[in-house]
Formats: structure tokens, sequence, C-alpha cells
């Protein structure tokens, strides 16, 4: 008899514990439901369609942010170039193509040209990470890994400076546009017309994180990569090549980017400087979920589009920024290792 | 198998090894003793390649391997457990199990080694989907071990596997050891139960302060009066 009625406030003083050691993610999952409903009532489809845009597009970024973080150890404020990169070889790949693709007149050409200069700039990606990697950081991991953090963080921001600066040098200052990737009418969806640029964004977000996803998960290399962010030492002793583990990790990082950048043309264009937002907001993710968490960070991006989607429809559009930051300042207060706890080793591990 | 000439090793502010030689031959159970701090640990991680020695040399099968890196060292058939177990924490048994096979190049390999090991190891096999991170000493000590085996070394350098056991526990570690000797394994096992592990090794040598000071047989060397007095507490 004293089991069964001891039982009943057991229940509820191990879900209040699970409350309290999870508080924030609690906290942040009722407030982005709450919110996700909001603006779907006030804003309608395109509001909801510009959160899975934009939510897809700091995913992708953030991830690429947190595999860095969380394999590499590196801080990497550069990462806006890599968009960049992308966007700005998704132009110069589109604008020829689709002039010869218009004066074939074929229609299925017309369709392939967006999705070729999206790959091109994934693949350009790639080759600039791994010629990054090589060049940079792993002649700097061999020599020594004194103060590597900050060495590391300090060799990102000067390139950042080279790759704007050389840009502007060599391409002009000038934005690099188009209006359109697809000259179609706009679909309808729920009452509300979406252009399909937006759609395909979306859709080409969602679908090279759930590739990204599956690859880590169930893939020999994919979990060679997570045991590299897990131990170090340990990947070493099981054969694992840590070299070959980085330059993979930094490339498919920067051109995941590329394709965030290369999707996008239609929205951000091409100019040397339109990688700042983009590295902002992702590091504000990566902070936001823990350093390193890859899941976490591309539930992060969503969850950071809709703040600034909700900011947008019920505070302001000037308040876009502001918003959405001050309310991941008062997080990292409550919970200084993110919303989802932070995987990564400590760097005096090392 | 394994050959040490003079081997002078240590860290970047610390000498710790001072001129070191000896032998393990193949399918050989040999015991490196000695006190806290007489240089062990760094004895192995010399070997495995985690520390670049500062002299001398190690011959492996008559090849130098002191300018490999780590992991071509794993993939050369040693398998380094290390004190701390270099567990991958936030996977689980079996994926921990598969890194461990990551250099096999056969899938199917791979699946029969696992097997193996299931079947060595039933606690293991029950846990399979459990994270490292959570289980006991005992159970992550197991799975370290169990880890070093999927890429079928032909040497295994196992670190102070009893360290923080419970004594039945450390049984348990010893016979899996012994296991794998009988199948051809060749085993360098640096401990401080000296009693036990002199029991189970054919040879053992003595390092203290970075030097050898004493080799022999392990019956010999469990009568020797200085190791009775230092380390049996006889």
């Amino acid at each position: 008899m004293a089991k069964e009625t001891s039982a009943a406030p057991m229940i509820t003083v191990n879900s209040l514990n699970w409350l309290k050691d999870n508080l924030p993610v609690v906290v942040v999952s009722i407030f982005s439901i709450v919110l996700f409903i909001m603006i779907g009532f006030e804003g309608g489809a395109p509001q909801l369609f510009n959160v899975i845009v934009t939510g897809g597009m700091w995913a992708l970024l953030a991830t690429g942010l947190a595999l860095v973080f969380g394999v590499m150890n590196i801080p990497h404020f550069a990462h806006g170039e890599s968009f960049m990169a992308g966007a700005y070889v998704a132009y110069f790949t589109f604008t020829p193509l689709n002039r010869i693709f218009l004066a074939s007149g074929s229609k299925f050409l017309l369709y392939l040209g967006p999705f070729l200069a999206i790959i091109a700039a994934f693949l350009a990606g790639c080759v600039l990470g791994i010629i990054i990697e090589k060049i940079i950081f792993a002649p700097l991991r061999h020599r020594t890994k004194e103060g590597w953090v900050m060495n590391a963080f300090l060799l990102t921001v000067g390139l950042s400076f080279m790759m704007t600066n050389g840009t502007t040098l060599t391409l002009g200052p000038n934005f690099r546009g188009i209006s359109r990737y697809f000259d179609v009418p706009s679909l309808e969806i729920m009452g509300a017309y979406i252009a399909v640029d937006r759609i395909v964004a979306a859709a080409i977000a969602l679908v090279t994180i759930s590739l990204l996803w599956f690859f880590l998960r169930q893939t020999k290399t994919g979990r060679a990569i997570r045991a590299v962010s897990q131990d170090e030492t340990g990947a070493q002793l099981v054969g694992i090549d840590l070299d070959f583990i980085q330059t993979l990790t930094f490339s498919l990082a920067t051109g995941m980017a590329a394709i965030s950048g290369a999707s996008l043309l239609f929205m951000f264009q091409a100019y040397p400087t339109v990688g700042l937002t983009p590295l902002y907001f992702s590091w504000y993710v990566v902070m936001l979920v823990g350093l390193g968490n890859i899941a976490g960070a591309i539930v992060g991006g969503f969850i950071v589009a809709l703040l600034q989607s909700g900011t947008q429809l019920f505070i302001g559009l000037s308040w876009q920024s502001v918003v959405p930051t001050a309310i991941m300042i008062l997080v990292l207060m409550m919970a200084p290792s993110g919303i989802f706890g932070s995987e990564v080793k400590g760097v005096q591990e090392q | 198998m394994l050959e040490l000439k003079n081997l002078d090793s240590g860290y970047d502010f610390l000498q710790v090894l001072w001129g070191v030689s000896f032998t393990v031959e193949k399918g050989e159970f040999i015991a490196l003793i000695g006190p806290n701090g007489a240089g062990k640990s760094t004895t192995l991680r010399t070997i495995a390649g985690l520390l670049k020695p500062k002299g001398g040399d190690i011959l492996f099968n008559g090849e130098s391997i002191i300018n490999k890196r780590p992991h071509i060292i794993s993939r050369m058939g040693i398998s380094y457990i290390s004190e701390a177990l270099n567990l991958f924490t936030d996977m689980s048994v079996q994926e921990n199990l598969l890194l461990g096979a990551y250099a096999v190049k056969q899938r199917e390999t791979q699946l029969e080694t696992l097997e193996y090991i299931f079947q060595l190891f039933p606690r293991l096999e029950e846990r399979k989907d459990q994270l490292a991170g959570t289980m006991s000493g005992g159970e992550r000590k197991m799975l370290a071990i169990a880890r070093g085996m999927m890429s079928n070394p032909t040497l295994m350098l196992v670190d102070e596997p009893s360290l923080g056991l419970q004594p039945n526990l450390t049984y348990q570690v010893f016979d899996a050891l012994l296991k794998l000797r009988k199948q051809g394994v060749t085993i360098l096992l640096v401990e401080q139960n000296v009693n036990a592990t002199l029991d189970f090794t054919d040879r053992a040598y003595i390092l203290e302060q970075g030097k050898i000071v004493m080799s022999g047989p392990s019956p010999e060397m469990k009568a020797n009066d200085h190791v009775r007095n230092a380390y049996l507490g006889i």
C-alpha cells in the first residue's frame, strides 16, 4: 500500500527535476511554437515561408560553423566570405549560362540553369575550403597547438579582410545581382503567392541539411568526423587520419555556406561584404544552441528565423536584428553553454 | 616484434625516459612495472606515436616507427588502450566498436569481429545502444579494450587497466587479456597491480625514474627481493 501512494508524488518530482534541468530548452520550445502559430495567423503563408527560407539559410551556415568549431576548434569568422564566394560563383555561372539557354529556347535548360549555378558554387566552395585549410590551418596545426583557439580566430579574421578586400579589388564593389532565377509565375500556397525562387531555396536548404545529417549519422566517414569532434586522441588511436578529416570538414562547411549564398542570389545579390550579416547571424545561432552542437545548429537556425520574423511582424522591420540579439543575450545569461548544451571538448584537454 | 633502442622521450619541458631499451617477442605477454611517475605511460604513448621521442629508436617488425603518425601506427597493427580510455562518450557502445574497426576495409570482417567481441564481452552486447559516457568505470574499460581489438591488432599496449577497478572486475579484465593472448595477440601491459600482473605475464621489465633497472621471467621477478620490497609490500 505504501508503495502505491508514494509512486504518484515520485512521478511529479521526477518531471519537475527534468523541467528544472532542461528549462532553457522547454522555454525556447514553447516560445517558438507559440511564435510560429502567431506568425501563421498574422502573416499567413508568405511569412511562414520566409521563416523556412531564412531558417534554412541560417541552419546551413550555422551547421558548417558548428562543425568547424567542434571538429577543428576554430572560431571561424570568415564564414560569411564562403557565403559571398558562393554568391559570386553562382552569379558568374548563371548569367552567361542563362543567356545561352534563353537563346536555345529550351524550357528544360532554363530550369536547369539555376541548379547548375548552385552546384558550381558548392564545388567552388569545397575547393576553396580545401585550399584555405591546407594553406592556412594545417601548417599551424602541425607546428604547435599552443594558443590554438586565439591564433585560429585571428587567422580567420585576417582571411575575412583579405577576401572582402581582394574581391573589391578584382571584381569591384558593385552589386552583381539577378532579379530571379526562375522566370515563372509565383505558386499559390495556402491562399498566398510565393516566388518559386524562395521555394527552391528552401527546398535546397532542407535537402542539403538532410543529406549532411544522413552523412554524419550513417556513413563511416561521417562517424569519423563526429569521433574527431568528441575525442581527437581516441580518433587517432582507431586509425583515423586527422588531417584528412579536418580538410574534409572545412571543405564541407565552406561548400554548404556557398550553397546558401548561391541559392539566395536573387535575394541578397553578390557583393564583397554580403557575408557580414550571414556571419553574424550564424554565430548567433551557434552561441544560442551551444558551441559545436550540430543538431542544435539546425534547429537553432529556424528558431532565430522565427525570432526575426516575429520581430518584423509584431514590432517593426528595423528591430529585426535588435530583438533576436537581445533575446540571445538573455538566454545566454540563463544558460551560458547554450540552450542545448555544448558537446565540444575543452581546448585545454588537447 | 617490438624493440626499443635507447629511447629518450618526454614532454617539452621534461625528459622522462632515459635510454630505455627492451624487446617484446611475438606472442609474448610482457609486463612493464614501476612506481608512479616512472615513465610507463610515457613509454606506451611514445610507441603509439602520440609523443615524439627525443632520441633512440623504436622498431616494429624491424621497421622504425618513431616518425610515423599515430593513425598510421594504429593501422600497422598496434592498438593502444590508453589510461584515459579516449572513448567517444557521446556515441553508443556499438558506434565506438565500429569506429574501432575504422581502418578495416571489408564490411564483413568488421561485422564478424563485432560478433566475436560481443561473445567475449556479453555485457557490452547488452548495452550496445547505450552512450559510452554513461557507463560505469569497469564497463568503459571493457569497451576501450574491446574497441582496441576491433582492428585485429598484432600488438596491444594496455595502460593500467585495473586502475580504479574493484577486484572482481580486475579479474575479468585480465581474463579478457589472457583470452586475447590465446588468440595470438602480443601484449605489453603497464600495471600497478604487480601481484596479479606477475602471475599472468611471461616476462617483466621494471622501470624506475625513466630507466630499466631490472628484467626477467615473471616468476623470477616475483621472487626477487627488491621487487618484493618495493612493489609487493613484503
